[in-house]
């Protein structure tokens, strides 16, 4: 039977199911975010451990060097930056003709940057 | 047949400009089979506990579109969704409301209106058969089953967010693109519809009744943008 002639479904759950599209949009949302709030706050905080001229801050902040040893910090930025890229290159493939199914492709996106984020973290671990 | 029952928590969200200063939520139960679809509840209700609630429906086998409602927030028809234990029920967003459920779609009908949806001929109509291709016009009948339901555009959040119109809109637009006979420029109705602001989502392809893809419609615009549209205007 043509898809024209086919009754829609005759059932739907679809308050029961999983909106992969607000998840991707949600996510690509704040991994963007993430990304812009690491960029800033790295350049400030490289000025005061580098920049000679900030040295009485730099002694005012031991906790520094500390926070950016945090596993969980590199980690989330990792994930970050490779969710954002990759959600942003599928976009931009789908708008030019290539065909990617869209529940898939969240989830295989969401699992290779958590590899990349555990990867920080065994790397952090010794491993 | 073993049949078993349920139980349902409805509350349904009332509003009656006439009388109402602002809307407000009444919580009904309605027992019944637990297939029950959310106008069965919806049609309890209205005939054993609240003879004033307004509704609509038409066809109940999701052709019509009418009845549209958002259950839990999400967008769905509801005479096509399954009920559940708790259900909150709400008329569809981002339009104005008539009375309870029921939400004016006049913006929609005159939206519809101005975009010519159409075949724009450049020679008036010979009146003689054209034919079209048998794939393209299985394809152009599978865009056609659109219900305008505004399922797409109550979930879209674009329409939110942005000066969107919304996915049922652009996707009208795309079965006339694809019309051998139409020359409108359809892209530049999309364009001027907001069709830019899409995020690409896919959430109206998800929640689409018909099964149909108007976020592929908007990624085929927005190819043509890039490419140009190969068809002479």
């Amino acid at each position: 039977m043509s898809a024209a002639a086919r009754l829609p479904r005759n059932t739907t759950r679809q308050t029961d199911v999983v909106q992969h599209g607000t998840i991707a949009r949600i996510l690509h949302r704040i991994t963007g975010s993430v990304i812009v709030v690491f960029v800033l706050v790295h350049v400030v905080a490289q000025s005061v451990l580098q920049v000679p001229a900030f040295a009485a801050v730099k002694a005012g902040a031991p906790w520094l060097p500390v926070v950016q040893n945090q596993s969980w910090i590199h980690a989330l930025l990792y994930f970050s930056i490779v969710f954002h890229t990759l959600y942003g290159l599928k976009l931009l493939l789908t708008e030019l003709g290539v065909r990617i199914g869209y529940r898939v492709s969240v989830w295989a996106i969401v699992a290779v940057s958590a590899l990349f984020g555990l990867r920080e973290v065994l790397r952090y671990a010794g491993l | 047949m073993t049949t078993t029952t349920i139980t349902v928590t409805a509350e349904i969200r009332r509003f009656d400009p006439a009388q109402d200063a602002e809307p407000h939520y009444q919580q009904f139960q309605v027992t019944g089979m637990d297939n029950m679809r959310v106008l069965d509840v919806i049609r309890s209700v209205y005939e054993n506990q609240a003879g004033d609630l307004a509704y609509q429906f038409a066809c109940r086998i999701g052709r019509c579109g009418t009845c549209g409602v958002r259950v839990n927030g999400v967008p769905v028809l509801a005479c096509q969704e399954r009920c559940k234990p708790h259900m909150r029920i709400e008329p569809l967003t981002p339009f104005p409301v008539l009375r309870d459920l029921v939400i004016d779609r006049t913006e929609v009908e005159a939206r519809y209106s101005e975009l010519h949806l159409t075949p724009q001929r450049t020679q008036a109509y010979t009146g003689k058969a054209e034919a079209i291709e048998p794939a393209l016009a299985e394809h152009l009948c599978h865009l056609d089953s659109c219900l305008a339901c505004m399922v797409c555009v109550s979930a879209c959040p674009a329409v939110a967010e942005r000066p969107f119109d919304g996915p049922a809109f652009v996707l009208k637009l795309r079965h006339m693109a694809k019309h051998p006979a139409d020359h409108g420029n359809r892209l530049q109705q999309a364009v001027d519809g907001g069709m830019l602001e899409c995020f690409g989502c896919d959430l109206c392809t998800q929640l689409c009744p018909a099964d149909l893809s108007p976020a592929q419609a908007i990624r085929e615009f927005r190819k043509e943008l890039v490419f140009g549209t190969g068809k002479e205007s």
